[in-house]
């Protein structure tokens, strides 16, 4: 589970907008010099505008159980899931599959698309024939190393 | 070409974005503190079990697992609903809010053949890329837009889209299988009336003669036979009808970014909501408070946020709302944004003389049943806001029962959706840990 107390920001901004931060404009005291820094314009490094391309299309789950392991999803690890993408053979899915919500990787297995986990206790499952729905694309993965 | 896109039973559907398990399966929201139901699936509504029914008697039902019923997850449906919004606004010139799940698009200077594109495209990606089912119906104004959408909603021809040109048989046809009464505007009592001069349907009044009907009952009804021979002349906020939401909103003087300023803006749309809810004897659930910046000025950071408070109770007292209102702005006002236009909207009404005469009332909410009435009575006599109320500040104790309520998926950390990597990964963690509901 991700911690509780060091996340206060809301979920996400719900404009394009990149989140308010205060600028900050370096001066050489009264000198009357401009700060070598000045040409510099300060700028915060926002992770929102890396991973959440899309912020109205974009939701967050949490990954529970193991067999995604193998591709670096670990059990309890924050998935950033956007709606918007379209799915490719490769990506890492949300999917309805079978009235269940699961991780697993889109792929080709003995030449038809499967819903793939990296272990060896959990075959394929063939897209053909089975009642799944894509629900997101998973952009990025967040495992905490501190709670 | 205005638009109309309604989300399908939209609580439910913002529900079952998150709950696959839901799909299918006839499932209720309830009204704050589990009092009755005021969402139905369709498969609900096929059991036969009305809007408003009290939660106790579905008790049974619930327990043996045949229908679920939910707590009111206001949270997650505000959220949902402004990502719907978003969605539009990225997509059309312009959008305007009716309500929680109803919004206006503008798609001036498109052509019929665009305007139905966009709308299919609309359709899908909402369906896509948010989860929500939803209908759009689209024509040359507001009231055929209504209808328009009325007949995407329940036509299956129309798969979810439907344009009326408001010339056409099409829209001959549908005019003249409606009851006047379900023209959007038009009250029963007033159908009443009309019935008398033999306006039965929406066709027979879009044939009246204009000078006529105003003359004979109002203006507005006299517009709103203009507006189904397809002549736009109905503002949004004009529509005087027996509402189910309640919306004051309007453009500052001058933009501003001061709290105090915004807020007082808001205080007075509330105040004027809580006249008009009382005028039409209604009592409200929700209070939905919106901000808009200017979004005209490119050069401006734009920011469109709303906030949706739940009241413990329904409520028509001035001073509750406020405090909602009050709530709401702290949540998204920020400094850095030159807020443009501010909205009061009051959600999911309820007939107030209905709701006392039900068991569930609790007491409590008339502590001074005629405080409200001797101030609207000056404000009438004296001229609007003679009377109106000074900051209050004492936060209000809430406690919603809310039994059944579902995570708040998309607003809190600590109830994020769980996803397995395999089948029965759920199961097997939810027997370690607490059960989703």
């Amino acid at each position: 589970m991700p911690g509780k107390s060091l996340h206060c920001v809301p979920a996400l901004p719900l404009t394009s907008q990149p989140l308010p931060h205060l600028t900050f404009l370096g001066r050489a005291g009264f000198s009357g010099f401009p700060s070598p820094a000045q040409d510099y314009e300060p700028r915060t490094l926002d992770l929102n505008t890396r991973l959440v391309k899309n912020p109205t299309e974009t939701f967050y789950v949490t990954a529970t159980g193991d067999s995604m392991e193998g591709w670096g999803i670990f059990d309890g690890d924050l998935l950033i899931v956007d709606r918007g993408v379209k799915p490719r053979l490769g990506h890492i899915l949300v999917a309805m599959f079978e009235g269940e919500a699961l991780i697993k990787r889109y792929a080709l297995y003995q030449g038809a698309p499967h819903l793939c986990s990296a272990h060896p206790h959990y075959p394929p499952l063939p897209l053909e024939g089975s009642d799944c729905q894509l629900w997101g694309v998973v952009r990025a993965v967040v495992h905490e190393y501190l709670h | 070409m205005i638009g109309l896109v309604d989300a399908n039973n939209f609580y439910v559907s913002c529900e079952r974005v998150f709950q696959p398990q839901l799909e299918g399966r006839p499932v209720g929201v309830m009204s704050n503190n589990d009092g009755c139901v005021i969402a139905r699936s369709a498969e609900l509504k096929a059991l036969d079990i009305p809007m408003g029914t009290p939660a106790f008697k579905l008790e049974g039902l619930r327990q043996r697992g045949e229908i679920h019923l939910l707590s009111s997850n206001y949270e997650l449906y505000g959220d949902m609903s402004a990502r719907l919004t978003q969605l539009l606004r990225d997509a059309c010139p312009e959008v305007a809010p009716y309500s929680i799940d109803e919004m206006f698009i503008y798609l001036d200077g498109l052509d019929t053949t665009q305007c139905e594109t966009l709308g299919r495209r609309l359709h899908q990606r909402i369906r896509r890329h948010l989860g929500l089912p939803v209908c759009v119906g689209l024509a040359p104004t507001h009231t055929l837009a209504k209808l328009a959408n009325h007949l995407a909603k329940h036509d299956p021809y129309y798969r979810g889209v439907c344009l009326l040109s408001g010339h056409d048989h099409t829209t001959e046809a549908l005019l003249k299988r409606t009851m006047v009464a379900n023209v959007w505007g038009i009250g029963r009592r007033l159908a009443e009336r009309l019935a008398i001069s033999d306006i039965k349907t929406a066709w027979d009044l879009r044939e009246s003669d204009a000078k006529q009907l105003r003359k004979r009952f109002s203006v507005v009804v006299a517009r709103t036979a203009l507006e189904l021979r397809g002549t736009p002349c109905l503002q949004m906020n004009a529509l005087d009808q027996p509402r189910q939401r309640i919306m004051t909103s309007r453009s500052f003087g001058k933009p501003t970014g001061v709290f105090a300023e915004v807020h007082n803006a808001l205080r007075r749309h509330a105040q004027r909501s809580a006249e008009k809810l009382r005028e039409q004897r209604s009592l409200t659930r929700a209070v939905m408070i919106f901000l808009n910046t200017n979004r005209h000025r490119r050069d401006q950071p734009q920011h469109f946020p709303h906030a949706l408070v739940p009241l413990p109770s329904p409520s028509d007292d001035t001073r509750i709302i406020l405090d909602a209102v009050r709530q709401g702005l702290e949540k998204i006002h920020h400094p850095r944004y030159q807020f443009m236009k501010a909205g009061v909207m009051l959600l999911d009404l309820v007939d107030a003389e209905q709701y006392q005469l039900s068991l569930l009332h609790q007491p409590g909410r008339d502590r001074h049943p005629f405080l409200m009435a001797t101030i609207d009575q000056i404000n009438q006599r004296m001229g609007q806001g003679t009377i109106s109320f000074g900051m209050t500040n004492a936060p209000a104790a809430w406690q919603l029962r809310c039994a059944h309520r579902s995570n708040r998926f998309t607003t809190r950390w600590d109830e994020l959706m769980k996803v397995g990597t395999h089948p029965g990964a759920i199961d097997a963690c939810t027997s370690r840990t607490q059960p989703l509901p």
